[in-house]
Parts: structure tokens; C-alpha cells; sequence
């Protein structure tokens, strides 16, 4: 049985038990990662600060979707973050060349009566009122901490008001306390995708040359232009998803000869489901950031389609031209050290980038560490050593090791840059849809702006001379990871 | 208003509202007790909503927060909440530790209050409140904070300085324009000789909270909110309170000084002299523009968009300063009738003016419908077509005032299309702020 047939999607904690939240080495050690794998996931901190739960990462998928009305089931502010999601909606739309539109986000803004009473007659009226309103194709309809404490049945409702409502209904679990890893979200997006979008066997005929390419929020059509172009080098195309699709193009994806994935800890849960429903192998490995990733990632696509040597000489020639272009910018990034925290993937493999432009990286961040992401630190070992530090952002860690570390950049996620800058540092974010990040172009870009960025950092550091962190000046001699208990 | 559900909620919940007040207190460090992505939520909420404004020293995401998984769910919180506290004590630095508890502690019936009794021996205090989401809007979680403060943190004094008065009904981090506002009030009440009292923002200090008592006068600028809290303050403190409509332009300034100057006792005579300065300085800065404001026509038909403190306060800008013409005013709250009654009957009271329509709607597809009343799409050859059109609003607005060929400002939550950092609309300076915003907002293209 596939896990789509149940009502309720896994939690990352039962699907990969391997998954890791707390961890903090000051060397990276390869015996000592493996030997502590499975002490690793057991790892908590007893100090936390707030955090993200699987709902934010996942209305960022869902609210882009066009057509869509995301009906949030819950408290009045539980995912009135997709006022900050709509920025990035208003401008992938643009980038698109659609209108400018806002997404269109409701809530059942649950109260005491509700939770007393149960919410599910107020979501059920909600949804036939956003029905008659907005006439969306897909209607999704997200449940938060509430509705999984009072127990209301949003699979229950989603199944008895169908009949009465055009839209497809998508009941979506997003209740945060039920996991403690973000990446829940993708599968709960994709669960709920693959049970009510997709169709019941593969669309024909199939497209020997549509490659299905699973995009995350964080990349934009600079982004999917690039992977567009490499591909449509070895003379194939794209078909990208979820983020940005319409709901009615999800069944396009049956008909691919293949699918591979951007960032491997997103998407397994859903290429499998493709390989296993509609037989659409897929390669889950490498992300195509850095310039040795992106070849990996191509060759392996060229190998499993028939195109090994063509792949072959396109990653040579790309390389050639870059490194040239390039020389440009090494001069000053010599000697230069860098931080770099983001998602598990992305920090690994932004990392190998910086270290091909010459950077020496002091310190990773990965916000949770699971099986996907090992072959990622493998490639690292060969290097200097480095900080690696599991946490679910947790700035107080990060302000100890930049005080400690002293990088002369930090790249950071979306959100997630506000710390080094406070301490004086110039910083790049890495995870901000619209910006280029990836393939050959991406390492160019990165490049490009981190040259900007350390060609002139007085904006960080006069901030510094100001600006305060939360910390007692004591926790700066301490461990920064004192707060980690290995096991419990 | 009706319907069971809100449309891009204008608003985040009372614990976003709650941690926003306590994030801006001086030398405070909130702790949540939630669920584990209520920080980052409020975080990227504020990212589109607050004029760029998402950090501070202890907000963003470098709040303390317990982040209660399943486990605590179905065994308690309170553990958890323990461990957390004793280990932020050790290591955020901070003269008051306010633990604000969220959704799912306040369903499992987690009792906080007496969890904290356990640490009466710290030398710092540590106080609580309970703005659980669904308790209410950011504006409750506000009044949530004030209701703590007066409990258990600000003391109770004999003493009595005339001269000081408290200023509460603008929320921090709810108001996109608070700290601005906060300036623009302290500006007013200056020139009645007075001083005032915020507890938040970057003037404020802990000492000066704890004997707010001493207080002459508490002064609610807002007709909904911050009046329970200034009830409390008065049963427990004896300080009663004055309200006065959020002073937005020079006649509402007057307006204020008028409301203030009476409840204070303050000389008639010295609240006119203060009214014709202040006056006289304000259109020294207004007429220059005078010449090219009357030939290009800039007198506009205005929609406004906006909560109760904001909507009433904008159309009376417009109306009495500019000489413009509110013709639709939406006010965003979901208020019962007898509490729009109430606030239609204090706008009147307090010398406000009456928009040509007035509705309380939050579903900009309504607002969308109402225009289309006021604005319809004619083809007659002589037709008072109500234009131009300038909309006063949230970011949200931007696609309907695209469509009725209008300028856009926003004004309101939620603002993502603006960096906000020292800009505040109340007093006269905040008057002549408006006038630049707007008028510039209609010019953008010449």
C-alpha cells in the first residue's frame, strides 16, 4: 500500500527516522558522523528559539498556485504569513508575465466557540462560500495546530461537501506540532497533490524528451530558466512543478520520460509516487548549485538518457567558459572566509561553491540533516575542516560560533541574515525566489553579488556599532552548543 | 460582515499582536509557549505587512519559544515551559521576562501562572499573559500585554505628576506607522506642556513603566482599542482616562488639543495659544505648494481602506484638511452592530466627519462591489463620474485602485510596498507628512 492511499500523510519522524534537528560538531569528522547517526535524530536542545513549522514552507508552495483559493483552517494567525508568501507570488507572477496578481489566501479565523463547539460546520460553510466567490479551480484547505487539538476532520468534510462544490477539494495537514521537521511540508503538499490531482493512470503518449524538474519555492524563473537552457542543450525540455503550476497541469507530469529533483530532501515522497503509479523513473541526488554539482547533476540525467557523451561535452564546455569568466572576481574572495547557513542541501551545497570561488568555509549551518544530504557532506571531507551545526535556524548558536569564527561573509536563508549582520558582517541571502542561484549562470551570479557585496560592507559595519543581539555577554564564552543534548 | 471565513486577514492573532507589544518594550524578553512555528509565522507575516519592519533584538526569530511537539500536547507543557525559562534567564539579556502562551498550551489547559510562581525568588521579574490565537486580533493581544503591565508590573504610588500623561491605543508592530505616530503625539502634548508616558518604543524605559501610576491622565487615542486596558488601569490605579480620535492632520490636532486641554484642566486660553502657533508654523510649510496643488486639480474623490483607528481618522484628514471628498470608507474590523454604533456615534461626538459611504467590510471582494456602486462604468455623455480617484489603503488595494484609474498609497495594514522607519501621519507634522505622500503618490508620473 502507498502511503497516498491513507488519509493523512507521514511525518518526516516515521518516514526517514534518520532525521536530525540538534547537532553541533567543531570538527566535522567523518567517523564520528557516521557513529552517531542514529543519535543524532534522538538530539533536542533544552533552549529554543521560535521557529518555522511545516505550514510556512508549505503555503509558499501552495499559495503560488494559479486559480487556487488556500483556505486556512485555524486561528485568525495561523498562516497570516502569506502576507509575506504574496511577495513572492506578486513577483513570480510578474516574472511570468501574468498580472501582477495577489494570491488568495481566507481564514476560518477559529474562535473560543469554535474550539469549544468544533470547527468543521464553519469550514464547511467557508468552503461553499469561497466556491461561490472566487470560482477557483482547486480549493485547499489547510488545517493548523486547532483543528488537529479539537479534533475536526478536514479529510471528513473535504469528502462530504465535494459533491456540492465544483473546485477539487484538497484537504492539506499542516499541523505544526505534529512534526518537528519542515521538510513534512513538501510531502503533505505532494500528498495531497498526488490523492486529488493527479490523475488515475499515466496521461498519453509519453514525451521521450519532457523531463519533470521539481522546483522549490526558493528558486525563480531565473532559476528555471537556467536548467531550462542546460537541458535544452542536450535537446530536452522541462516541465517544472509544484511551485507556480496550475492546478489542472499536475497530470502533464505522467507523461515524462523522466524526473529528477533540485533539492533531494523536497521530493522523494512524490517521485516515487511517479515512478511507482505511472512508471516515470527519477534520479534524486546532487543539487544544481556549484559548478561541479551542476555537472554531477547533468551527467547523471545524461546517463539515464541515453546522452552520456553529449552531457559530458557540454559540462566541459560550460566550465571552461565560466572559470574563465570567473577570474574576474577570485582576486579579492582569496583568502576571504565565509559562513553559510540555510536548508540542509542548500548550505552543503553552496558551500562546495564557495569553495571553488576560492572562499575557505569556516562554518555550515544546516537547518535538519537526514540521509539525502550525506553525500553532500562526502564531498566536503576532503577540504578543510568546518563547524557543521544542525539547527532549526536557533540564532543564539549562530551569534556564539560568528563571534567565535569571525567569517568575513555570511550567506544565509531567507530570514535568516539579521544576526551575522548585527555582528558586522556582510551578508548574502541564498534562499530569496527570483535571484539566480543555480547551474552555471547561478554560480556566476552568486558570485557576481558577493564580489558587490564585499567591495563595499560599511552598511554592516557602522550597523554594528549599534545594533544590539539579545545575548548575555557571558553565553559568548560558552559552548555554542552547550544548549544540545545528544541524547534522550 | 458576515460569512465564515476572512479574506487576506488585515491582522495576525492576539499572541502576534502580544509578542510585537512586548518585543518592543525596553529591555523586555518575550518567551513563547506555542507551537512551534508561531514565530516564524509572525515573521514572514510582518515581511508583507509592516513597512519592512520584521526584526528586533528579541523578535524575528531570535525570540525564546518552547516549540511544543505532540509529546507536550499529550503529556503538558509546563515541563518544556520550565527548562525554557531557566535556560533564557541564563542566557537573553533582559530586566523582564514576559511569557506569552499560544493556541495549543491554552487547549491542554497548561497553567503558566502558577508555573511562574515557581521563580518569585529571581531577582528579575518574570510575568505572563495568555493571547492564545484564537482568543482574538493582534489589537486584543496588545490589550492582553497592557492588562499584564497593569497587574503585575507597573506599581501602585501615592504620588501624582501632573504634568505626565499615558498614551495607549497604538499598537507596536500592528501599526505599521507607530513608532511615527508615538513621535507625532508626544509632539501634540508637548505643546500643552506635558509629558507622556509610551512604555514601548525607542524612548521608553522599564523605570518610567513601573510608576506609570503617577500618572495625571491616561489618553486612549483610538475609539476600540486600549479601553479595557485604561478600565483597569483606572479601577486598580485610580487614574482615569480621556479619549481622543487618532489626531491625524492639523484639525484633528485641534481637535486633540481641545479633548486634552479639557480633561487636564489646562487654561482654555493656553490651549488656543497653542492651536494658533502650532497652526500658523504649519501652513509656513503648506503654502508653497499652494500654487501648483489648486492648478493641477489635486482635490481627489478618496476610498479609504482601513481598521477603526485608521479609517475615520484618514476620511477626517482628507475631508477637513484637504478638501477632498471621501466618498467610501471601509473599516476592516468585524465589530457587532451596537459596536459600529458606538464608534459611529463617538466619531460625530468628537467633531469627525461622515464619509459619503460608510461600510464595515474586511473581503476586498465586497469593497470591489461597493465601488462599483460609487464608481460605475458608464458610457453617458454627462455623467458625475466621482474622478479622480485616490485610494487610501493596504497594499491590498492595489489592483482595485489600478482598475479605477486612482493613485494608491498604502496607509494601512498591510503595507508591503513601503520601507517605514521614522514616518508617522498624527500631529501637524504628521499632516504635513500626508500632504507630501499623497500628493506625491498622485503626481509619481509628471
Amino acid at each position: 500500500m502507498s502511503y497516498l492511499d491513507s488519509l493523512i500523510p507521514p511525518i518526516r519522524e516515521h518516514r526517514h527516522p534518520e532525521t536530525a534537528l540538534a547537532h553541533g560538531s567543531t570538527r566535522l569528522g567523518h567517523g564520528q558522523r557516521r557513529n552517531t547517526c542514529a543519535v543524532l535524530a534522538q538530539a533536542e536542545r533544552s533552549f529554543t528559539q521560535g521557529s518555522i513549522c511545516p505550514l510556512l514552507p508549505a503555503l509558499g508552495i501552495m499559495t503560488s498556485l494559479p486559480e487556487t483559493v488556500v483556505l486556512l483552517h485555524g486561528a485568525v494567525g495561523c498562516g497570516s504569513c502569506a502576507a509575506g508568501n504574496n511577495v513572492n507570488i506578486r513577483a513570480g507572477n510578474t516574472a511570468r508575465g501574468r498580472a501582477s496578481k495577489d494570491a488568495v489566501w481566507l481564514s476560518t479565523a477559529l474562535n473560543e466557540i469554535n474550539v469549544i463547539n468544533g470547527g468543521e460546520e464553519k469550514l464547511t460553510q467557508a468552503i461553499i462560500e469561497a466556491e461561490s466567490l472566487y470560482h477557483p479551480k482547486a480549493i485547499l484547505a489547510v488545517s493548523g495546530c486547532l483543528p488537529g487539538v479539537i479534533g475536526d476532520d478536514i479529510d471528513g468534510v473535504a469528502a462530504r461537501i465535494q459533491e456540492q462544490v465544483t473546485a477539487k477539494i484538497l484537504p492539506v495537514h499542516c499541523e505544526g506540532f505534529k512534526s518537528r521537521f519542515m521538510a513534512t511540508a513538501y510531502d503533505v503538499v505532494y500528498h495531497a497533490v498526488g490523492r486529488h490531482l493527479m490523475p488515475a493512470k499515466a496521461v498519453g503518449p509519453k514525451d521521450p524528451k519532457l523531463i519533470n524538474v521539481m522546483n522549490v519555492g526558493s528558486m525563480g524563473l531565473t532559476d528555471e530558466k537556467e536548467i531550462t537552457r542546460i537541458l535544452g542543450e542536450l535537446g530536452l525540455r522541462t516541465n517544472f512543478f509544484p511551485v507556480f503550476s496550475h492546478p489542472e497541469s499536475f497530470a502533464d507530469s505522467t507523461r515524462a520520460a523522466m524526473s529528477i529533483s533540485i533539492c533531494p530532501t523536497h521530493d522523494d515522497y512524490f517521485l516515487n509516487h511517479l515512478s511507482e503509479k505511472y512508471g516515470v523513473p527519477y534520479i534524486i541526488r546532487h543539487m544544481p548549485i556549484g559548478i561541479k554539482n551542476t555537472g554531477q547533476w547533468i551527467a547523471d540525467i545524461g546517463l539515464k538518457m541515453g546522452l552520456g557523451s553529449k552531457a559530458e561535452n557540454l559540462i566541459k564546455k560550460e566550465e571552461e567558459e565560466l572559470l574563465a569568466a570567473l577570474d574576474e572576481f577570485k582576486p579579492l574572495f582569496k583568502d576571504k572566509s565565509a559562513f553559510v547557513s540555510a536548508g540542509e542541501y542548500r548550505s552543503l551545497a553552496t558551500a562546495l561553491l564557495l569553495r571553488e570561488l576560492g572562499f575557505k568555509v569556516l562554518g555550515i549551518r544546516s537547518f535538519h540533516f537526514d540521509s539525502f544530504a550525506e553525500v553532500e557532506l562526502d564531498k566536503l571531507e576532503t577540504g578543510a575542516d568546518f563547524v557543521f551545526n544542525v539547527a532549526n535556524v536557533q540564532p543564539f548558536e549562530e551569534a556564539n560560533l560568528l563571534k567565535k569564527l569571525k567569517p568575513d561573509i555570511f550567506l544565509g536563508h531567507w530570514h535568516g541574515n539579521s544576526t551575522a549582520a548585527r555582528l558586522g558582517i556582510p551578508t548574502q541571502v541564498i534562499y530569496n525566489s527570483g535571484y539566480a542561484y543555480m547551474g552555471y549562470q547561478g554560480a556566476y551570479d552568486l558570485a557576481r553579488r558577493l564580489h558587490r557585496r564585499l567591495a563595499n560592507p560599511s552598511f554592516y559595519q557602522r550597523l554594528a556599532g549599534y545594533a544590539r543581539l539579545p545575548y548575555r555577554e557571558q553565553w559568548y564564552d560558552k559552548d555554542p552548543f552547550s544548549f544540545i543534548r545528544e541524547s534522550v | 460582515m458576515t460569512g465564515n471565513f476572512i479574506e487576506r486577514p488585515r491582522w495576525t492573532c492576539a499572541l502576534g499582536g502580544a509578542l510585537a507589544a512586548v518585543g518592543n518594550l525596553p529591555q523586555t524578553v518575550p518567551i513563547l509557549h506555542s507551537g512551534p512555528g508561531c514565530a516564524g509565522n509572525f515573521a514572514w507575516t510582518n515581511n508583507g505587512s509592516l513597512g519592512l519592519n520584521v526584526t528586533g533584538p528579541c523578535l524575528g526569530l531570535n525570540v525564546p519559544a518552547t516549540n511544543i511537539q505532540e509529546k507536550e500536547v499529550v503529556f503538558g507543557g509546563l515541563d518544556r515551559l520550565r527548562e525554557e525559562i531557566e535556560n533564557a534567564l541564563s542566557i537573553m539579556d533582559g530586566q523582564l521576562y514576559f511569557v506569552l502562551t499560544g493556541c495549543l498550551p491554552e487547549v491542554i489547559g497548561d497553567d503558566v501562572e502558577a508555573l511562574i510562581s515557581e521563580f518569585s525568588a529571581q531577582k528579575i521579574p518574570i510575568i505572563s499573559a495568555s493571547p492564545a490565537g484564537f482568543k482574538g486580533d493582534s489589537y486584543y493581544g496588545y490589550e492582553e500585554v497592557l492588562k499584564t503591565l497593569i497587574r503585575s508590573y507597573i506599581r501602585p504610588t501615592q504620588a501624582r505628576a501632573t504634568r505626565l500623561v499615558n498614551v495607549w491605543g497604538l499598537a507596536p508592530g500592528v501599526d505599521p506607522f507607530w513608532r511615527g505616530n508615538l513621535d507625532g503625539i508626544r509632539e501634540l502634548l508637548s505643546l500643552l506642556d506635558l509629558k507622556s508616558n509610551f512604555f514601548f518604543g525607542p524612548d521608553s524605559d522599564l523605570t518610567s513603566l513601573a510608576k506609570a501610576s503617577r500618572a495625571a491622565k491616561n489618553i486612549v487615542v483610538s475609539g476600540l482599542y486600549g479601553l479595557t486596558a485604561a478600565k483597569l488601569f483606572q479601577e486598580k490605579f485610580g487614574v482615569d482616562y480621556v479619549q481622543a480620535p487618532l489626531p491625524i492632520g492639523a484639525s484633528a490636532s485641534e481637535r486633540f488639543l481641545k479633548i486634552v486641554g479639557r480633561a487636564l484642566k489646562i487654561p482654555g486660553r493656553k490651549v488656543n495659544r497653542a492651536i494658533s502657533n502650532a497652526g500658523r508654523r504649519h501652513y509656513v510649510y503648506l503654502e508653497p505648494i499652494i500654487d501648483v496643488f489648486n492648478d493641477m486639480e489635486a482635490q481627489r474623490h478618496v476610498l479609504i481602506v482601513g481598521d477603526a483607528n485608521y479609517a475615520l481618522a484618514l476620511s477626517d484628514f482628507f475631508a477637513q484638511d484637504l478638501g477632498w471628498l471621501p466618498e467610501l470608507v471601509a473599516v476592516v474590523n468585524d465589530l457587532s452592530p451596537d459596536s459600529q454604533k458606538n464608534l459611529l456615534d463617538w466619531q460625530t461626538k468628537t467633531g469627525g466627519t461622515v464619509p459619503g459611504k460608510l461600510i464595515f467590510e474586511n473581503r476586498l471582494s465586497e469593497i470591489s462591489k461597493a465601488a462599483l456602486e460609487i464608481w460605475p462604468n458608464s458610457g453617458a455623455k454627462y455623467f458625475n463620474s466621482k474622478k479622480p480617484v485616490f485610494v487610501a489603503g493596504s497594499s491590498l488595494e492595489r489592483e482595485l485602485a489600478k482598475s479605477l484609474g486612482a493613485a494608491h498609497l498604502s496607509l494601512t495594514y498591510p503595507i508591503s510596498n513601503r520601507a517605514v522607519l521614522t514616518r508617522g501621519y498624527t500631529g501637524y507634522s504628521g499632516g504635513l507628512n500626508l500632504t507630501e505622500d499623497a500628493v506625491s503618490a498622485v503626481i509619481s508620473e509628471r
